[in-house]
């Protein structure tokens, strides 16, 4: 009977799906920098990295430019720091499945590690764990959704996360910046993640800079008036963050230019006038799509986003920016979005994950043994 | 040697070096992973519906990759529910039509894709569907019409992987390699199921042309990449007992009938042992064959009329069971490969039309 088929189809490999990426200065180490990145949502227990992926972060020195047109000016120096992961091991009766990985900067320090063992891998200015953990993401996606849809705030003040008590693997690397990337590396930092096939050719599989770019930003297709059947989403995973070409950056920036003033009109106000182009304030800083952190400044629960408000403001930033695992980062987009911090702080009703990270390597909570099953809600089927 | 650029006659070596995808095991165990989690969720029926068509999808890719019947009757049943749940989604229809096509029953499956359509379902995506079952049918020139357009408008792994399994299926070798090649280059993941599924096809289509070492070739690269594969690891006993490698066939035969529920490895261990007159082994296969084919064959007539039929023809030793079923597989499907059937049953039974 099997010989009945259409064509192979690739299915989605969440292996290669990244979920998120933080980056902060170490709570537990001075002088180091923390770089979490997730895949693989809803992880049930025997899920395992891929040994054909190149799980990496990229990481480059960045300063801020000042005056008019202020941005960031990455530098072309670049540290990567790469995971790689075996095939399994063989299975010793019953007992858990076995899986090796090692850990290699591109300024060569390399340390190997055990999935899933809490006693991480730790040499050469480098500390990693990787396996199983809670996925500390927390956001009302599907009213989110809902407002994309009806054109209306659609966020309650108890809101329902659909990665509430799920697991997702995650890599934790902490980099002794010193140690690694040399004295002379600095203390402002781009980070993106990236996964990409780890053959003789190289091809980007997806990356990550930001938080909500891809859901929030980009996803929704009703207001672009110049490519409106476009998903971009799929062409915009394949792109250097670091050098986006030339021939999709007109309809990215179109997406946007379409999709911001839809947030921003939000609360019947416009807080973000777009230039005489017809550009969105937001659009060049959120297409320069990298995390930003400061590992200088001491680490902070809730400095998302704050070097770069303070970019636009052309003020010096005070805290570390980049992300922590409990910050609000929801709230914190919504609300720049929104009204630009000129009005009140926009919520979407989850506050934090059921056990919040801690402060002490590998800072995200353990696994949770018995996920509930996810909450999915149609649109109009549960009361607001 | 390289496989980019079309090369035919390529090295084991060469094929597994150019794509490389996520061991086979793990990819397994990743799999199951993702089933027991959507699981979870399905039973909670908190999944929404393109997250139970995912959940569906993936079910079915499991039976058909260890050769699991049991995993394609839970996705028929649960394609079945979701329908009945969501009957005004598309999805819904178009998940269960891809059910009733792994049963063969075609027609159904063309009736959910006409719904799927005026429910809102990706037309392109219906197309490409109703395309397979064209094909199936023997419909070629309606499938190749499809398959065409959907490679014009984007030459992607999926769109030219389809071109070329209809394009074997026709016998036009020339461009089936022509389009498994380019099916292969534009490959953009890690997962292995898709690309062994390539690799496989491409050793039945050479199966099918009697070239039996370019078959062991591509179906040895197939299971290289996906070792639990058992239509690959079928196939690839099937050409070493043609070619005489009888006591390898068998090894490879054997851990089939046990891991899978398909008839299928039973009965090609009872013709082996017939042939090498290892006749007690023979007796002992062709029973455990013919009791499950019997159970299949009530429960799925269309789908197994055909293998039924072969077994019937050879170790199972029953030509007249054979020709009612090859002539209810025709009924199915009018296929050159389905009229040889039922030619071959009729010279069994004595009852082919003098030419």
């Amino acid at each position: 009977m099997s010989d009945h088929n259409s064509g192979p189809r690739a299915l989605a490999d969440p292996v290669v799906d990244i979920t998120d990426l933080y980056a902060f200065p170490s709570p537990d180490r001075a002088g180091s920098l923390v770089l979490v990145l997730d895949v693989f949502p809803n992880a049930e227990p025997t899920a395992l990295f891929s040994d054909a992926v190149d799980y990496r972060f990229r990481v480059r020195p960045v300063t801020i430019s000042r005056g008019a047109g202020a941005a960031f000016a990455v530098s072309e120096r670049e540290y990567t720091i790469s995971c790689r992961f075996a095939e399994l091991a063989a299975r010793q009766g019953s007992g858990p499945l076995v899986q090796e990985g090692k850990c290699t900067a591109s300024t060569g320090q390399a340390v190997s590690f055990r999935v899933n063992d809490e006693r991480d891998g730790n040499a050469d200015g480098l500390r990693i764990f990787a396996g199983r953990r809670m996925d500390p993401f927390f956001f009302d996606g599907v009213r989110a959704f809902k407002t994309m849809m009806t054109g209306q705030l659609a966020f309650v003040p108890v809101g329902e996360s659909r990665q509430f008590r799920q697991n997702v693997l995650s890599i934790v690397v902490e980099v002794d910046i010193a140690a690694t990337f040399g004295a002379d590396a600095g203390w402002l930092f781009a980070v993106v993640g990236e996964t990409a096939t780890a053959g003789s050719i190289t091809v980007r599989l997806e990356r990550f800079g930001r938080p909500l770019i891809k859901s929030v930003v980009l996803a929704a297709k009703q207001f672009d008036t110049v490519n409106r059947d476009l998903d971009i989403r799929d062409l915009y995973n394949q792109e250097d963050a670091f050098k986006l070409g030339q021939t999709y950056l007109g309809a990215y920036r179109a997406r946007m230019n379409a999709n911001l003033p839809f947030w921003d009109g939000l609360d019947k106000k416009t807080d973000w006038p777009p230039d005489a182009h017809g550009n969105h304030p937001l659009t060049e800083l959120l297409l320069a799509d990298f995390m930003v952190v400061d590992a200088s400044k001491p680490f902070s629960g809730n400095s998302y986003l704050e070097i770069e408000r303070a970019l636009l403001k052309g003020a010096d930033h005070e805290s570390c920016g980049g992300r922590t695992p409990n910050d609000d980062i929801a709230d914190t987009f919504l609300t720049m979005l929104v009204n630009a911090g000129n009005g009140p702080r926009i919520s979407d009703g989850v506050d934090g994950q059921a056990v919040p990270a801690s402060r002490a390597f590998p800072y995200l909570a353990p696994p949770e043994l018995n996920p509930p099953a996810k909450i999915e809600l149609s649109l109009g089927n549960k009361a607001a | 040697m390289t496989i980019r650029g079309g090369a035919t006659a390529a090295s084991g070596e060469a094929i597994d070096a150019d794509v490389r995808t996520t061991e086979g095991v793990l990819a397994l165990v990743n799999l199951g992973a993702q089933i027991d989690g959507q699981e979870r969720q399905a039973a909670a029926r908190e999944l929404d519906v393109s997250g139970q068509a995912e959940f569906i999808e993936l079910v079915a890719l499991r039976g058909h990759v260890l050769g699991c019947i049991a995993d394609y009757e839970w996705a028929e049943r649960l394609a079945e529910q979701l329908v009945s749940d969501s009957p005004s989604d598309g999805v819904a229809f178009l998940a269960r039509a891809r059910a009733r096509a792994t049963f063969h029953r075609f027609t159904d499956a063309l009736t959910d894709l006409d719904k799927a359509k005026r429910l809102g379902a990706d037309p392109a995506v219906v197309d490409v569907d109703r395309a397979a079952i064209f094909q199936a049918l023997g419909r070629y020139d309606q499938a190749l019409a499809i398959y065409s357009d959907a490679a014009e408008r984007r030459a992607d792994f999926g769109s030219l992987g389809a071109l070329a399994t209809l394009y074997a299926e026709r016998g036009e070798t020339a461009a089936a390699e022509r389009c498994f090649d380019e099916s292969r280059e534009r490959y953009r993941g890690v997962s292995p199921f898709p690309l062994a599924l390539l690799e496989f096809r491409r050793g039945v289509m050479w199966i099918m042309q009697g070239e039996l070492q370019r078959a062991r070739t591509w179906l040895a690269a197939a299971h290289r990449r996906l070792p639990g594969y058992a239509p690959a690891q079928g196939h690839l006993a099937e050409v070493e007992a043609s070619l005489g490698e009888t006591d390898s066939a068998i090894a490879r035969l054997r851990p089939l009938t046990i891991s899978s529920d398909d008839p299928d490895y039973a009965a090609q261990l009872a013709r082996i042992m017939s042939e090498v007159r290892r006749v007690e082994e023979a007796v002992e296969w062709r029973a455990r064959a013919a009791v499950r084919y019997e159970e299949l064959i009530v429960r799925h007539l269309e789908a197994f009329a055909d293998h039924a039929a072969e077994f019937w023809l050879e170790a199972g030793d029953d030509p007249q069971q054979a020709l009612w079923l090859a002539q209810k597989n025709v009924e199915v499907r009018q296929t050159p490969r389905a009229y040889k059937l039922l030619e071959r049953a009729r010279v069994a039974t004595g009852t082919a039309t003098a030419v």
